[in-house]
């Protein structure tokens, strides 16, 4: 008898569809099907049992990311002992049942359903675009379908329009059969019910929004109802134009840190549509709009494709070979460091790179450069993240997998908006929310989260932007002070006298909610209750974004959120735990492989001699046991002087970093920027050398999502400038004397696990038979660590950080009365470099500022006016957009168009711990304006020279416009 | 460095020193130090240690004897 267990265990084949969800049930029943005996969990259907026992029975309406619907009839079977035909998607097998899938009166039955579909559809199947790759002809041919015996004279659906409206796909309602797959995609998968069936009987259509174009609907273009279609009426654009794919290879998206597993669906190197993998544990077959379909900007005309070299910004740019870029770079680091010191030059790592590259380049930093003098843009993200957990719970990463999510009672969200920035978790954290979980929602603004459609109970605390450590000391007061502690865990795992100490310290007045009411803005009795919920709860599980980390106070927030959770108990264990949600593709990845100036890979501090012994015996070089400069510091030293040269690799320091003016003035200060980047950057308008960089498309690698889970890149096409990115480096590394000589990424990987204790077990070969590993992964824990400190923590015992609250020093005044704060939107990605360069333009071409009600009436502003913003240390113009998102006294933008300047306005004031800086919090006056700001029209002259500096090169001129789909 | 620069170092070991707390200032003052040590640049320690030497007008008290502190540290090696 065929025996199927756990489906984690016996995970079947990714590419086949089982037709039903998986049910875990314990408990199994047995069953024969067309005499097969086989036994499944309780509650499968007959048609995945079926399916399982390699028995396929035929089925439109079905898929098995969908719950069965039992509209199409196709998959009806007999079964012994009952009457009729049931349809085996929506019938749960039983205990003894005989099933019997194929015989002459299903056969009729079969042809009868088909022939009535095919007699309503049109016959075009040689141009239709799903050609080769339609359930519905596959059926057709399956059931033997030879006549269809109406005619087409009668009423029918052949002549519905076509919505093109969406930039990626097209809705062909005259090919649709109304399975309803893709609305019910939209429900379950996607959770936004944007989709749905509008008529009934033969006037039943599928409708977006009001009856509406797809794009004037709240369609957020996520791609599942594509992918659900059966027939070409959901299409990719891509697909319509260039025909079917004819190989896939599955890899892993370069945006944010959710890292789903997608198949790139190739015609020869090029790529015609990203599939979200099923088989991918991150995403479980999910995908949103910037992953499935935001890849244009790969083949986009504006790609560096030649090194250049120039003596001078104010100079154009020369095209020259690889080895004469490289030779120019080597000179002039030798040449600075000669001239100004060994610490004088330094260098980024990408979070956009992966894992091996951002290795190679701290590498070479620390051991061709001889100094520490590397940062990665997880400084300006997440760095307290890596403080604050590793001070509490000593691992700087998150606590669970992302499908943890599905066993927590309470789901707390801090400063985190995962519908825009982390789409496919937010879509399973909806699911999740839709199954009775509570949401409590600490945001200054109230996110789409606390708008999913048939969630439980949710509670928004929207408190002041800066507030959040009282906020968070304030529900441990409440959880202490009322009793809701987990005593046992706290007895059992945490340091006892810290523990004392946070306690007295939470215990004490001050920190109540009542106390800190004045201060965080939130109500003491929603404080209360919000702690109720959390604590109350078997599980309660905290995620967070970068509205924790980006502030004064982001590394005692952390630590505030690692208190509660531990106080509570909600570690350990699936369906709690801290988790900090990160921006970026590899940002858990760069700061694994040793990004951070007194770090090596690992976090391995760089003054312990132990640890510093076994690099210098693997790297064959004497290693600085000093700390180096951090990103900000970097900048401050080349404004005084003594910092000179800097290599940066895939990222955008001049857009992204704040106080854009400081940036500028620092980067104008070095005698020598080299910039490898995919396209001429904001930062690269600063440099003397452009390196043209490889998208994830073009390099083999690794990248390491936000739940530790390390999944592999594989190369679809050839790097559009013949080189991966660590090849680069290597050549970097040679050219400056430091020998590196590898062949291939699962070297570098094999290194990398050579020297870092929580990646001893990880290699490419694991990686190819597990798919992927979340680390540690070493002796202990061979086949990955999915959940952390189940039994104790890497420091022996938690450690309670006491969290007084002190204000940032960034705060409103007469002069600048409005708090501003900054985020991002889904279709876009960080500095956009990408995603403009896309259709997804098409849903946010500028940033604007949102502005509650009241304070645009105060100051007479109306909807789409331009806003002069101003804070202490610049000046911007954006336009204007009213929204009660917002709360009085608080603005809010975004920073994904370079010209509009959002971070010209942002601070200098930053973390105390890591320095990473107050995005969050900048203190301005909004008033109307005529006209850009003065910097704005410094920065349209500064970008136009530049560009024309290009072009002189020989290069087409670059404009941020989308590529032609698939070319 | 100088002016610009060294004004951001004295606020940044004034931030720290608000932030980290002990039991007593001399604990605070060392919890400080031993934040500086582990992760400001050398020449970062380097410049906030010749800042204390011209008097270290800017500095905090618990930054003064953190910086202090740090002093005995590097010394100690």
């Amino acid at each position: 008898m065929l025996n199927y267990y756990d489906p984690r265990q016996h995970r079947p084949d990714p590419n086949q569809d089982l037709g039903t969800p998986a049910r875990l049930s314990e408990k199994h029943v047995a069953l024969t099907i067309d005499g097969l005996e086989i036994s499944v969990p309780e509650g499968t259907s007959v048609m995945r049992a079926a399916a399982l026992a390699g028995i396929t029975v035929p089925k439109l309406c079905a898929t098995d990311n969908l719950e069965a619907f039992g509209s199409c009839r196709l998959c009806a079977v007999q079964i012994e002992g009952r009457r009729g035909y049931p349809a085996s998607c929506t019938t749960p097998v039983a205990e003894g049942m005989a099933v019997t899938t194929q015989n002459g009166k299903l056969a009729k039955l079969r042809r009868n359903i088909m022939e009535l579909y095919i007699s309503d559809h049109p016959l075009d199947c040689l141009t239709c675009p799903a050609n080769g790759d339609c359930e519905l002809q596959d059926m057709a041919g399956a059931v033997g379908l030879r006549e269809v015996r109406y005619g087409f004279e009668g009423a029918n659906h052949l002549d519905a329009p076509t919505d093109d409206s969406n930039p990626y796909f097209s809705f062909d309602a005259s090919k649709c059969i109304v399975c309803s797959r893709c609305v019910r995609a939209c429900e379950e998968v996607q959770g936004t019910f944007a989709l749905t069936i509008d008529g009934r009987g033969f006037d039943s259509k599928v409708a977006a929004g009001q009856d509406e174009d797809f794009m004037d609907s709240e369609c957020v273009s996520c791609g599942a109802c594509v992918q659900a279609c059966p027939t070409s009426t959901l299409m990719e654009k891509s697909v319509i134009d260039q025909g079917v794919p004819e190989h896939s290879v599955v890899t892993t998206c370069a945006y944010c840190g959710v890292g789903c597993s997608f198949k790139a669906e190739m015609k020869g190197d090029q790529l015609v549509r990203m599939v979200p993998y099923r088989g991918g544990d991150a995403n479980h077959g999910h995908s949103c709009v910037k992953g499935r379909f935001a890849f244009g900007y790969a083949t986009h005309k504006d790609r560096i494709k030649t090194p250049m070299i120039r003596d001078s910004i104010n100079e154009p740019w020369r095209e020259v070979s690889w080895e004469e870029a490289i030779a120019f770079s080597a000179r002039r680091l030798k040449e600075t460091q000669a001239k100004y010191g060994r610490e004088s030059i330094g260098g980024i790592t990408s979070s956009r790179c992966t894992n091996e590259e951002t290795y190679l380049v701290q590498k070479l930093i620390r051991a061709a450069f001889g100094n520490n003098n590397t940062d990665t843009c997880a400084r300006v993200c997440h760095s307290p993240t890596g403080f604050g957990l590793k001070t509490t719970l000593g691992e700087s990463a998150g606590t669970q997998t992302f499908d943890s999510v599905m066993k927590a009672d309470t789901i707390l969200v801090i400063g985190a908006n995962p519908t825009d920035a982390h789409p496919v978790f937010g879509s399973q954290m909806r699911r999740r929310l839709r199954e009775g979980a509570t949401l409590i929602v600490a945001d200054p603004r109230r996110i789409d989260l606390l708008k999913t459609p048939h969630g439980g109970r949710m509670l928004h605390l929207p408190l002041r932007p800066g507030t959040n450590v009282a906020l968070i000391n304030s529900l441990a007061h409440v959880v202490v002070s009322e009793g809701l502690e987990d005593q046992a865990f706290i007895e059992a795992r945490c340091e006892s006298g810290a523990y004392r100490a946070w306690r007295d310290f939470i215990l004490e007045e001050r920190n109540s909610p009542e106390a800190l009411e004045a201060v965080t803005g939130v109500a003491a009795d929603k404080v209360r209750e919000a702690a109720r919920a959390y604590a109350e709860v078997h599980n309660g599980a905290i995620y967070y974004g970068l509205g924790v980390t980006e502030h004064s106070q982001g590394s005692t927030m952390v630590m505030g959120i690692a208190n509660l959770a531990m106080a509570t108990g909600n570690i350990g264990r699936e369906g709690v735990g801290v988790n900090p949600l990160r921006g970026q593709n590899n940002v858990q990845g760069s700061c694994d492989m040793g990004s951070f100036p007194h770090e090596l890979p690992g976090y391995q501090h760089v003054a312990d001699p132990a640890v510093r012994d076994r690099f210098e015996a693997a790297w064959k070089v004497k290693l600085d046991d000093e700390p180096g400069l951090r990103i900000p510091n970097m900048f401050d030293a080349a404004i005084a002087g003594t910092f000179k040269a800097l290599y940066v690799q895939g990222e955008d320091i001049a857009q992204s970093d704040p106080n854009t003016q400081h940036v500028q003035a620092a980067l104008t200060s070095l005698d020598c920027l080299i910039v490898q980047d995919i396209f001429l950057n904001e930062t690269a308008k600063y440099a003397h050398v452009l390196l043209p960089g490889s998208t994830f498309l073009e390099k083999n690698g690794t990248f390491t999502n936000a739940e530790r889970r390390i999944n592999r890149v594989r190369k679809v096409m050839p790097p559009v400038a013949g080189k991966e990115d660590w090849e680069v480096t290597q050549d970097l590394a040679n050219a400056l004397g430091y020998p590196m000589n590898y062949s291939h990424p699962s070297e570098i990987m094999d290194e990398i696990a050579l020297l870092t204790p929580t990646f001893t077990g990880v290699s490419y070969a694991k990686l190819e038979e597990q798919g992927s590993i979340q680390w540690p992964c070493n002796e202990q824990h061979p086949d990955g660590t999915p959940t952390m400190h189940e039994v104790d923590f890497p420091i022996g015992k938690g450690h309670f950080a006491v969290t007084e609250y002190v204000p940032t020093e960034e705060r409103a005044t007469r002069r600048f009365p409005l708090l501003l704060t900054t985020g991002r939107i889904l279709s876009q990605y960080n500095v956009g470099a990408q995603t403009r360069r896309t259709a997804n333009s098409q849903w946010h071409d500028e940033d604007v500022l949102e502005i509650h009600p009241s304070d645009a009436e105060l100051r007479g502003i109306r909807e789409g006016d331009w806003l002069g913003v101003s804070s202490r240390v610049g000046h911007t113009v954006l336009r204007c957009r009213i929204s009660d998102r917002m709360q009085p006294g608080v603005v809010y933008t975004t920073f994904h168009h370079p010209g509009s300047g959002a971070n010209v306005i942002t601070t200098d004031s930053s973390d105390w711990a890591t320095n990473c800086p107050e995005y969050k919090v900048t203190a301005v006056q909004v008033e109307k304006v005529s006209q850009p700001s003065e910097w704005q029209k410094r920065f349209e002259h500064f970008d136009r020279r530049q560009r024309d500096y290009l072009e002189s090169a020989g290069n087409e001129r670059t404009t941020d416009e989308p590529a032609p789909m698939g070319k | 460095m100088s002016g610009q620069g060294l004004e951001q170092l004295v606020k940044m070991v004034n931030q720290i020193s608000a932030n980290m707390h002990g039991a007593t200032d001399e604990q605070a003052a060392d919890k400080v130090a031993t934040h500086l040590q582990k992760f400001w640049a050398r020449s970062m320690k380097e410049q906030i240690l010749a800042y204390a030497d011209d008097g270290g007008e800017d500095l905090t008290p618990i930054s003064r004897q953190a910086v202090e502190r740090l002093r005995e540290v590097r010394a100690a090696g």
